[in-house]
């Protein structure tokens, strides 16, 4: 493969997400261990080519390292360190890989492998016999040593030293950045001075190049930045990068040395090592990179700014980031952002190229090389390991993908720009390949933005319309507007139902939408139906209803139809309030969760826009019998009047005990239920003025209203099918032809009912000044019938009068008579009212007399005129 | 008939077992680690907290008190262990004042020592008494822990009586009693006589380093060979012979002093810092031999693998070291690390003329540098030299024993380590500027530019001589040039400067540094200039001996050698003047103060004073 990497996928194993603490440990012969930060580590053997073993630790692992001769591997979970003997391990796994062939085999690391109950150890690192641990402590960082034993079989690993740095508080710009993912841990090198190496090459132990944590740096860096000191004490140095950007180095070995500040990188170290290696085997630059793409690049200058010596150069600068791991070989410096793996060339050779291009300084190209980082076109790689050169020149990577796949990366082996003007064909094609690929993930991406901003469009053009209506509405609230001219109003109507022998009252609402927008979904039409006064339910809750349909499509001049049961029979208690009110719900446009996540600070999700408030009274519930419908009643609903006689003499045999001790013997002797009876009186002047304009349009009607008992007729129709305040009584089967201005009906609750309208004459008997004058008298033997039905009767006679013109207040004469007679009663029933209070000690006594006042003030009411 | 046990008896069974689970994890303690034996006292200290707590859930009474002052003071001892001081005094303030409560007394104070005088005052002769004198035994601990001094001085007379009525009275007397009523007393985690022992002796000790230190060292000396004859363990014993040596040392009674040491020593022979202090007395002395003796002694005794605390009846939970912390005391029983002493001893060695066995122990020293068992875990600050300083001495001694080649092997590491770090130029700043000069040179990573040159240059210097100590006068010419190369390097910053004056007595770094260079410059222009009179060329002899001594005046080997050059030249009455001159130079800067590889080489040719004068003689009788 020539110019162009082959991703190579070896495993795929049980993991998804961004890590940060996927490392990959080679050296193990063909054996490639992997951790991904849970508690398991994979062993993946080159050979097989497959995951042989799944180790488990009992916490998720932070860090893993191997000793020099790959016997033992040391783990850093959660709660302490461990030590696996792999060899041990691995060879007992093969001896058991003969019959479980297929599957991994899974080897749990028992507690006794503990060997340091440390917790949260961020790193760790072997330097001989030594094991280090890095761990952070409350406001320090701590760097722990250990003695690890000669012999395998002892676990006693003694502490004999530690160092502490302060935490540093300063980058928090960097903590606030890496909110996304875990926070990376720390990273831990060893670095060599180079004479080390060359003094002990003999030792197999010492080459190590390969080792991703060791590294031999050229002996004037290694004196230039850890001193001479370290250099003649043949000491090794650890080099720490923390989390807070600083990047500390401590000689092991030299007595009374401390934990110093090499450098700070102001982010996150994510990668330390040493590259551009020389033919003796000795790194020249020391690199550190930084979470978000700062690199740098520590060497030698040896033409120093002061007297010739030599001093060591740092160059920071930065790459495209973000860099989620690293890995370096000889010449070159691999790191991956997630989204592509690039390389950045750090050889002097490349350097003095390009400097010769350009006529640059040799300082200045490092930070030139920084600048140009070649891209590999490998994507999502998360962690990376051993860079092997073969023989070919070829460099070959082991990557881990966020998809947790184990991938072998080939890289070319000329840099990708080489040679660029004369491409062979095949390349050409490749390459144009590689573009379509590229441009077809581009659209694939494009096209998820695009239904992204299509969603986003929609809902904002939904919320404008909510908006809109919610303007509407309110403004309506404000103007108040008669409910005819409402854009978006709503009417009802009442109808008696009879479904498997029960009669029931439903209450159909019409919702009219007539404004110029569309009520669509998230809007909700709620209807609350609760009684007016309370005390008729037992527990003095209230015992409203609630009623909500959601609309899908109401387009303007639509009207939605809504049908709801408000009371069976016998059991409602009228009048009841109807409160509509129309609802904008953003869960039900957006989903739950979304809104929880977009509109974290709304109290509530739901906007409510009260649209009207009706009374529903007994006129409306009535249940009028025309004279034939009685007798079919009767007739073919035998049960249903047992239940109404039932119900009747129950409620009318209460009444009647109570009346016993005012009326005395001649009540109770009856046995036909007791009547009780109020009326109203309405001057038929007004009554003629009010019902003419509604029949102006018939001619013949005003000759008609004349007839004193066609106006009782028309009141009594009025009065039972006037649509007031937008609830109308529906038609009951057969439009009831009211022939007589009395109609008997039942109410809502059973009881039957007389309503008269008559034209009486109210006045002094021998006075001759007599006032034409229109009775509306009702008789039932409920007395909840009559009270209900006098409040209904005088609301609709209240609006008649309302809407009635100025005029009829023309009053010619105000009955002094009448007056007189009043003030008489008035001062009686004061009296009454007074003496109840004051002398009658039982209640009962006091509440009968109470009713018989009231029966008065109802059956001798005062005339309006 | 089975009666169920009321609910002290239950308490009263509770702390026994816990008090026995403690001992017996005691008793295996020795074997296992100290973290083991940390948590297992965590354990303890919360099970007996948790009881204490539940006994002092009711109103404190006659009847049960006793099991609560006992369980107080288990609990006590476990947190005192812990080092839970805070906690501790808590509990035993609750204590005292519930105490009060059962005797009907009121105290409102705060005041821990009137609180205590009541406590112990109404306990009277009740059978409280003992128990609240055990918790005395264990404010006194944590006021020793604490460093409180005062206050125990302030109970003085109870603490007494507490001693007589702990170790005599009840202890013993009580016994027999008790013997009865013995199944019925709860058990304590720490025996009170015990712990009585251990207070009396260490307080002695922590009083007498304090005294020590500030300065009543007689009064201290009658406090500590009080407390020597108290019974306690051996290592206890031998501090207290210790701190009465070091009184007597501050009392300028040195032979006195070390017979304390001495039997320090004979009562517990890890009481390493006795052996410390007695070599700066024989160094106080000048006694070389001894000095060396015992340092090659304390040596060996500090790498010595650290021994286990020997056990000595049984581990008690409350450790004499956590008794005796104060800051007077450690600094007195500090010790400084292996490494530093056997630098000393070869040293030492080297500079009383024992140089073969001195270039053994700098050889030991820079092995024991390069091991891999050496790690960065002195936290104290080394007293050791500089590392390119330590190879220039253990060279020089390896040329003092003759072994020029194993010389020049130690010169080109540190030759090979520092010359490409040296600049091109280096100011020196004069030493009056002091303070301000700091910032001069100072490289990446702090290091000093100009020591880096003054370190290449004795290498070279030092070289130089290994080759003259071969008789290679070329090459010796050679290396001295080269030292001298470098040292030219280094501009002299101050235009007042009298170089006729070296600042030998200066202190300040800087000072010290121009004091070597100018001795450098003395030495090897002086040197340069023998080798070229070896060489018959006589001419730049004698220019580079009167340069040498323009440098360094004070150096006889060039006046002398001046002389010679001069002599040989047929100027024999100059030659005469400046051999009388650098007779009458009396000065001569003590060697001791110079490092090593800065002394005269003892090799090479020399020139005999009395041949000198004979000669003059000669001269001036013809």
């Amino acid at each position: 493969m020539e110019g162009r990497c082959a991703v190579e996928t070896w495993a795929q194993f049980g993991f998804s997400g961004r890590s940060y603490k996927v490392k990959i440990l080679c050296g193990f012969g063909t054996d490639v261990l992997i951790c991904t930060g849970t508690e398991e580590i994979y062993v993946f053997s080159k050979r097989e080519r497959k995951i042989t073993t799944v180790l488990l630790l009992p916490a998720a692992v932070n860090d893993l390292v191997g000793n020099q001769d790959k016997q033992l591997i040391y783990v850093a979970c959660r709660s302490g360190v461990y030590r696996v003997n792999l060899q041990f391990l691995l060879h007992r796994d093969q001896s058991s890989q003969a019959d479980a062939s297929s599957s991994p085999a899974e080897l749990k690391i028992s507690q006794e492998c503990l060997v340091v109950g440390a917790d949260e150890v961020s790193s760790l690192l072997l330097v001989g016999s030594v094991l280090l641990t890095l761990c952070q402590r409350d406001a320090s960082w701590l760097l722990t040593l250990y003695k690890t034993p000669k012999q395998t079989a002892s676990t006693s690993h003694k502490e004999f030293g530690s160092f502490h740095l302060p935490v540093a508080s300063a980058v928090d710009c960097g903590a606030a950045e890496s909110n996304r993912g875990p926070r990376k841990g720390s990273v831990l090198i060893c670095i060599h001075s180079g004479d080390v190496q060359a003094s002990s090459s003999s030792n197999a132990s010492a080459e190590s190049t390969v080792a991703q944590d060791h590294f031999h740096l050229e002996p004037l860096l290694f004196k230039l930045l850890f001193g001479v000191e370290a250099a003649l004490a043949k000491s090794p140095v650890i080099l720490c990068g923390l989390p807070d950007g600083r990047l500390c180095f401590l000689p092991l070995r030299l007595p009374g040395s401390r934990l110093r500040v090499l450098h700070s990188l102001e982010q996150p170290v994510c990668f330390v090592g040493a590259s551009v290696v020389t033919e003796t085997g000795h790194a020249q630059c020391l690199v550190a990179a930084g979470e978000q793409g700062r690199v740098a690049l520590i060497k030698t200058d040896k033409a120093g700014s002061e007297g010739g010596s030599a001093v060591a150069a740092f160059t920071e600068g930065c790459v495209p980031g973000p860099v989620w791991c690293g890995c370096m070989d000889k010449s070159c410096f691999y790191y991956s952002t997630g989204a592509d793996l690039l390389r950045l060339d750090l050889s002097e050779g490349s350097f003095a190229r390009e400097s010769k291009e350009r006529g640059e300084e040799t300082s200045g190209t490092t930070a030139a090389a920084l600048q140009s980082p070649s891209s590999l076109n490998v994507c999502r790689v998360i962690a990376l390991a051993e860079p092997a050169c073969s023989t070919a020149g070829d460099v070959q990577l082991l990557g881990v993908s966020a998809r947790g796949q184990l991938q072998r990366i080939c890289l070319p082996a000329g840099r990708v720009d080489e040679g660029s003007s004369k491409l062979p064909s095949t390349q050409v094609s490749r390459s144009v390949r590689d573009l379509l690929s590229a441009i077809g993930d581009v659209c694939e991406r494009a096209s998820v933005l695009k239904t992204v901003i299509k969603s986003k469009n929609q809902f904002l053009r939904l919320l404008n319309h909510a908006v809109s209506v919610s303007f509407l509405l309110m403004a309506d609230t404000t103007t108040d507007l008669p409910i005819k001219e409402k854009p978006i109003r709503c009417h009802f109507e009442t109808s008696w139902s009879r479904l498997l022998q029960k009669d029931s009252l439903s209450l159909v609402c019409f919702l009219h939408n007539s404004s110029p927008f569309v009520l669509e979904r998230g809007w909700t039409l709620s209807i609350t139906v609760s009684p007016l006064s309370y005390s008729s339910s037992p527990a003095g809750e209230s015992s409203s209803t609630n009623f909500s349909f959601p609309f899908h499509d109401l387009r303007p001049g639509q009207t939605f139809e809504a049908s709801l049961p408000i009371a069976a029979a016998g059991d409602a208690s009228f009048p009841m309030t109807v409160s509509c009110s129309l609802i904008f719900s953003l869960s039900s446009l957006l989903g739950e969760e979304e809104v929880a996540a977009s509109f974290a600070g709304l109290q509530s999700s739901c906007i409510s826009l009260p649209l009207s408030t009706l009374t529903v009274d007994w006129l409306h519930a009535l249940q009028l019998n025309s004279p034939t419908a009685t007798h079919k009643m009767a007739t073919v609903q035998p049960s249903s009047a047992a239940a109404d006689s039932i119900q009747t003499f129950l409620s009318s045999r209460q009444l009647r005990c109570g009346g016993r001790t005012n009326r005395g013997g001649e009540s109770a002797a009856k046995p036909e239920p007791e009547k009780y009876s109020a009326s109203v009186w309405v001057s038929s002047e007004i009554v003629r003025d009010t019902l003419k304009p509604k029949k102006s349009s018939n001619l013949d009607a005003k000759e008609s209203i004349r007839d004193p008992e066609d106006l009782c007729l028309s009141l009594l129709e009025r009065l039972l099918s006037e649509d007031t305040e937008g609830v109308k009584m529906g038609c009951q089967g057969d439009k009831i032809a009211l022939s007589t201005s009395v109609a008997h009906a039942r109410g809502p609750n059973g009881a039957a009912m007389k309503l008269t309208v008559k034209e009486i004459n109210v006045g002094e008997e021998e006075s001759t000044d007599k006032e034409a004058t229109i009775e509306v008298q009702i008789e039932s033997s409920s007395l909840a019938a009559v009270c209900g039905l006098h409040h209904a009767v005088l609301r609709r006679i209240q609006t008649l009068l309302q809407s009635a013109t100025e005029k009829a207040a023309s009053t010619k004469n105000v009955q002094i008579l009448g007056l007189r007679r009043a003030l008489q009663r008035a001062e009686i029933q004061q009296s009454q009212i007074s003496g109840a209070f004051g002398e009658v000690v039982s209640t009962v006594q006091r509440d009968r007399l109470l009713l018989s006042v009231y029966q008065e003030l109802r059956r001798n009411p005062l005339l309006i005129v | 008939m089975y009666q169920p046990p009321s609910l002290p008896e239950k308490w009263s069974q509770e702390n026994n077992e816990l008090v026995n689970k403690c001992k017996q994890q005691e008793a295996a303690g020795g074997a296992v680690s100290r973290d083991h034996r940390q948590s297992s006292l965590r354990w303890c200290s919360s099970e007996f907290h948790k009881l204490l707590r539940k006994i002092q859930g009711i109103p404190p009474h006659v009847d049960h008190s006793q099991l609560e002052l006992a369980v107080v003071y288990n609990t006590c001892v476990c947190f005192t262990a812990q080092s839970q001081f805070s906690e501790a005094e808590l509990l035993l303030k609750e204590a005292t004042e519930r105490v009060l409560q059962v005797t009907g007394n009121n105290a409102d104070t705060s005041d821990p020592l009137v609180l205590w005088r009541a406590g112990l005052k109404s306990a009277g002769n009740t059978a409280l008494h003992p128990h609240v004198l055990y918790l005395l035994c264990l404010q006194w601990a944590l006021w020793l822990a604490k460093c409180q001094l005062e206050n125990i001085g302030e109970l003085q007379e109870q603490m007494s009586s507490l001693c007589e009525i702990v170790c005599d009275g009840v202890g013993d007397g009580s016994l027999s009693e008790a013997k009865g009523r013995l199944s019925k007393s709860p058990l304590l985690v720490m025996e009170p006589k015990r712990l009585t022992e251990l207070l009396q002796i260490c307080t002695s000790i922590a009083q007498g380093a304090e005294k020590l230190n500030e300065g009543r060292s007689s009064e201290a000396l009658s406090v500590l060979q009080a407390a020597s004859a108290l019974p306690a363990t051996r290592a206890l014993v031998a501090y207290t012979h210790l701190l009465s040596g070091s009184c007597l040392a501050h009392m300028n009674r040195p032979q006195m002093a070390l017979q304390c040491y001495k039997r320090a020593l004979e009562t517990d022979s890890r009481c390493v810092c006795a052996l410390y202090r007695s070599m700066l007395i024989y160094r106080q002395l000048g006694n070389t031999q001894a000095e060396i003796q015992a340092l090659r002694l304390l040596h060996s005794t500090l790498m010595l693998p650290p021994a286990t605390e020997p056990v000595l009846g049984g581990i008690q939970p409350l450790s004499p070291s956590l008794l005796l912390s104060s800051q007077s005391l450690s600094r007195l029983l500090s010790v400084p690390s292996a490494l530093s002493v056997l630098y000393s001893l070869a040293l030492k060695c080297v500079l009383s003329g024992r140089v073969t066995e001195g270039v053994e122990h700098y050889l030991d020293l820079l092995a024991a540098l390069h091991s891999e068992d050496q790690h960065a875990v002195d936290a104290e600050v080394s007293v050791l030299p500089r590392m390119p300083e330590l190879y220039l001495e253990a060279g020089t001694a390896l040329l003092f024993t003759r072994r020029p080649a194993d010389c020049m092997a130690f010169c080109n590491e540190v030759i090979s380590t520092t010359l490409e770090l040296v600049p091109e130029k280096v100011v020196l700043e004069e030493p009056e500027e002091g303070i301000g000069g700091d910032a001069r040179g100072l490289s990446v990573e702090g290091e000093d530019k100009v020591a880096m040159l003054l370190w290449a240059a004795a290498a070279y210097l030092v070289q130089g001589h290994c080759h003259a100590h071969l008789k290679d006068w070329k090459q010796a010419v050679t290396h001295y040039t080269r030292c001298i190369n470098l040292l030219v390097k280094v501009h002299l910053k101050n235009r007042d400067f009298q170089p006729q004056i070296p600042a030998a007595d200066v202190n300040v770094k800087h000072g010290k540094d121009l004091c070597t260079l100018q001795r450098m410059k003395g030495l090897s222009l002086a040197w340069r200039g023998i080798s070229f009179t070896q060489m018959d060329q006589l001419r730049e002899a004698l220019r580079d001996l009167q340069l040498s001594l323009q440098a360094f005046p004070d150096y006889t080997g060039a006046g002398l050698w001046c002389g010679e050059v001069l002599w040989r030249l047929g100027r024999k009455h100059e030659a005469a003047a400046c051999w009388e001159k650098t007779w009458s130079l009396t000065t001569q800067t003590s060697v001791e103060k110079l490092p090593l590889y800065l002394q005269d080489p003892q090799s090479g040719p020399l020139l005999d004073s009395v041949e000198l004068r004979f000669r003059i003689q000669e001269l001036g009788l013809t």
